[in-house]
């Protein structure tokens, strides 16, 4: 009996000799499709017989997302998406629900990298720093910088505190902030580990800082909106590590300009790489360009990942880490 | 009589400062220059008992022998705003009977956030990555960079604001050793590895200055000590620019014998190496190191008790170690 094909979508930098010792299980394939149109003909020719798929962030720039009608074209044989990432919002998960595709993300190995570039957001954007470093290229020192805030005793709203919430809850109070959170539902102790369970609209009117960590979906695109931004406490701090559309960001720039949000850290934009002009002209805001997971250590890891769940797939018909959306399909 | 003398600006604490006019006569020191201060020394501040002292007063910020031996005899104490009081003279004070108070404690959350947002500027090479996206590249050519977790870092002088690093660096999955002129109490170090300057310099991964400057520890660390380093470390400055030769510094760099650094103070601040300037896998602030509502509240305020301890008692709170067997 031949081996079940596998599908490279993307490139692997780090874990290449994982991903060929595949070989034992599967037969593995580099797609070489040029765009989307080339891929769907591929999807009908060489790669019909395709069982699982390894798919990178990037990848889309060649199929474009993954949403329904991509998912018309996929073989039958096409069953397990395996995706390098934690956010698969590049993915319309219900179509594949629906043709019995299985989608894996990469919870936990994103968590530390993604959680320091939130910390670091969080402190850039209560002290200012992004001032103090331009202001001192421009050969001004410090002259003319606000004094700015401390984290210690502030309270840090955590949106999705999920692993990277918790991971950040972790940093935050070692800077002494005290933590709470809103979640779809809420953790157990075990894991809430002393963070307070709110309301969102708590969460909104009571944080210091706020700070975003959940999957952006149909449920959460803009959640937080110009009605969210007037329930904040004026002069509010925001950090953004989840993916930009969960903010409308025109409406960001409008409450930065009001003051009522001091400041912000961003690694994360509504249509990155395009930036809102007037989060570019602020010289306060902390802006990064989607770095989270951008390390050698955490790439690697994240890669291994992906190249477990692939192999679970082929050889148990089960993923390691299923997508929430989907658990009762295992 | 009491008198106390303010050398600088308050910010937070007026009313503060005016109630400790129940104890002592109170001056703002007006005199625009030194050389004036000198003048006023001999005239209108010659009962002068005590000064608040800030490293930022026009005419009294560096208050060096010339400035300290023309202090009147009235003068008793010098009590200063800062941890770091190394624009004070102290051997001249010890030899005139003046003694110096600082901030210890009040400064060391702020100083060890700045330091711990250095740490991962450098580490994650996050300078490089503002800058491309402000120039519209988004991350192009940023390439990988280095987690904290689980690297070594070598905090140099571990006080108070070591101290407080060592919190925030283990939040971040970093393991700690430390070098003190003297190994601290298990409760103190809590659970850091003492090791040598030796072995703290060839085995971090990353390097953490927080030790004062002062005659033993002006470019302790010099182009020798950096040799000694591990390749691609990583060095974060948040105590003085002296510590650390800035030239040799350059050009570790520049050969990439140090993959990247945070400095928040430089030797002739506000003026900064120019071969800083240039580079990409440099974090530069502007000494920021406790400028926040909160930590310069509670400065001013801890100054202010060391005043009003000094009057009332004769004895400062916080002494400096220099002085401590006074």
């Amino acid at each position: 009996m031949s081996k079940p094909k596998v599908l490279l979508l993307g490139e692997i930098a780090h874990a290449k000799a994982e991903w060929e010792a595949l070989s034992d299980v599967a037969t593995l394939e580099v797609c070489d499709s040029k765009n989307r149109e080339e891929f769907i003909k591929d999807l009908k020719g060489k790669y019909s017989d395709i069982v699982a798929c390894y798919r990178t962030f990037k990848s889309v720039e060649i199929t474009g997302r993954i949403d329904a009608d991509l998912v018309k074209e996929l073989p039958k044989s096409f069953k397990y998406i395996c995706h390098n990432g934690a956010g698969y919002d590049q993915i319309d998960v219900a179509p594949c629900s629906e043709k019995g595709i299985k989608i894996s993300n990469c919870p936990s190995t994103v968590d530390d990298a993604t959680a320091d570039v939130n910390m670091f957001l969080i402190l850039g954007a209560l002290r200012k720093f992004n001032l103090g470093m331009s202001k001192l290229r421009r050969g001004q020192w410090n002259s003319g910088m606000p004094l700015t805030h401390d984290p210690e005793g502030k309270v840090l709203g955590i949106l999705g505190m999920g692993g990277i919430g918790r991971a950040l809850k972790k940093r935050a109070e070692a800077f002494g902030m005290t933590v709470q959170y809103h979640n779809r539902r809420e953790l157990s102790s075990e894991l809430a580990d002393g963070a307070k369970y709110v309301s969102f609209d708590e969460l909104l009117a009571t944080s210091d800082v706020l700070s975003l960590n959940l999957p952006l979906n149909p449920n959460t695109r803009h959640i937080i909106n110009k009605d969210a931004f007037s329930k904040m406490k004026d002069g509010v701090v925001i950090a953004n590590t989840a993916r930009g559309a969960v903010m409308d960001e025109a409406a960001l720039v409008d409450a930065l300009a009001s003051g009522k949000v001091q400041c912000v850290g961003l690694d994360v934009f509504e249509a990155e790489p395009k930036i809102h002009p007037g989060l570019i002209d602020n010289e306060d805001v902390i802006l990064l360009p989607h770095l989270g997971t951008l390390t050698y250590e955490t790439q690697k890891k994240m890669e291994i990942q992906v190249i477990d769940n692939v192999r679970a797939a082929v050889t148990s018909g089960k993923l390691n880490t299923i997508i929430p959306e989907q658990v009762s399909m295992q | 009589m009491e008198h106390v003398l303010l050398l600088g600006e308050l910010a937070h604490t007026q009313a503060e400062w005016e109630a400790l006019g129940q104890y002592a006569k109170l001056s703002i020191c007006d005199s625009p220059t030194k050389a004036d201060l000198l003048n006023d020394f001999k005239g209108k501040y010659s009962d002068v008992t005590v000064i608040f002292h800030f490293n930022n007063s026009p005419a009294g910020g560096l208050m060096d022998k010339e400035l300290i031996d023309a202090t009147p005899d009235t003068l008793k104490f010098i009590c200063h705003n800062g941890a770091g009081y190394d624009l004070i003279d102290v051997d001249a004070c010890l030899k005139k009977g003046i003694k110096v108070s600082n901030t210890p404690g009040s400064v060391d959350a702020a100083t060890a956030d700045v330091n711990m947002y250095l740490i991962l500027a450098a580490l994650r090479n996050f300078n490089f990555a503002q800058t491309l996206l402000r120039q519209g590249k988004w991350n192009d050519g940023l390439g990988l960079s280095h987690d904290p977790e689980g690297k070594v870092l070598g905090i140099l002088g571990m006080g108070g604001i070591g101290r407080a690093v060592k919190q925030r660096a283990e939040g971040f999955g970093m393991k700690v050793v430390y070098h003190n002129r003297k190994e601290l109490s298990s409760e103190l170090s809590g659970g850091a590895k003492y090791v040598s300057f030796d072995e703290l310099i060839s085995k971090s991964d990353v390097i953490s200055l927080n030790l004062p400057l002062n005659a033993n520890t002006r470019h302790i660390i010099s182009k020798d000590v950096i040799a000694k380093m591990k390749d691609g470390v990583v060095i974060v400055n948040t105590a003085r620019g002296a510590v650390m030769d800035e030239a040799a510094l350059v050009d570790a760099l520049k050969s990439g014998k140090v993959a990247s650094a945070g400095l928040d103070v430089f030797e002739e601040e506000p003026k900064i190496h120019p071969g800083l300037i240039g580079l990409e896998n440099v974090t530069l602030l502007p000494h920021v190191g406790t400028r926040t509502v909160e930590t310069n509240t509670k400065m001013e305020m801890q100054v202010l008790d060391n005043i009003k301890a000094a009057i009332t008692s004769g004895k400062v709170l916080n002494i400096v170690p220099e002085h401590a067997h006074l």
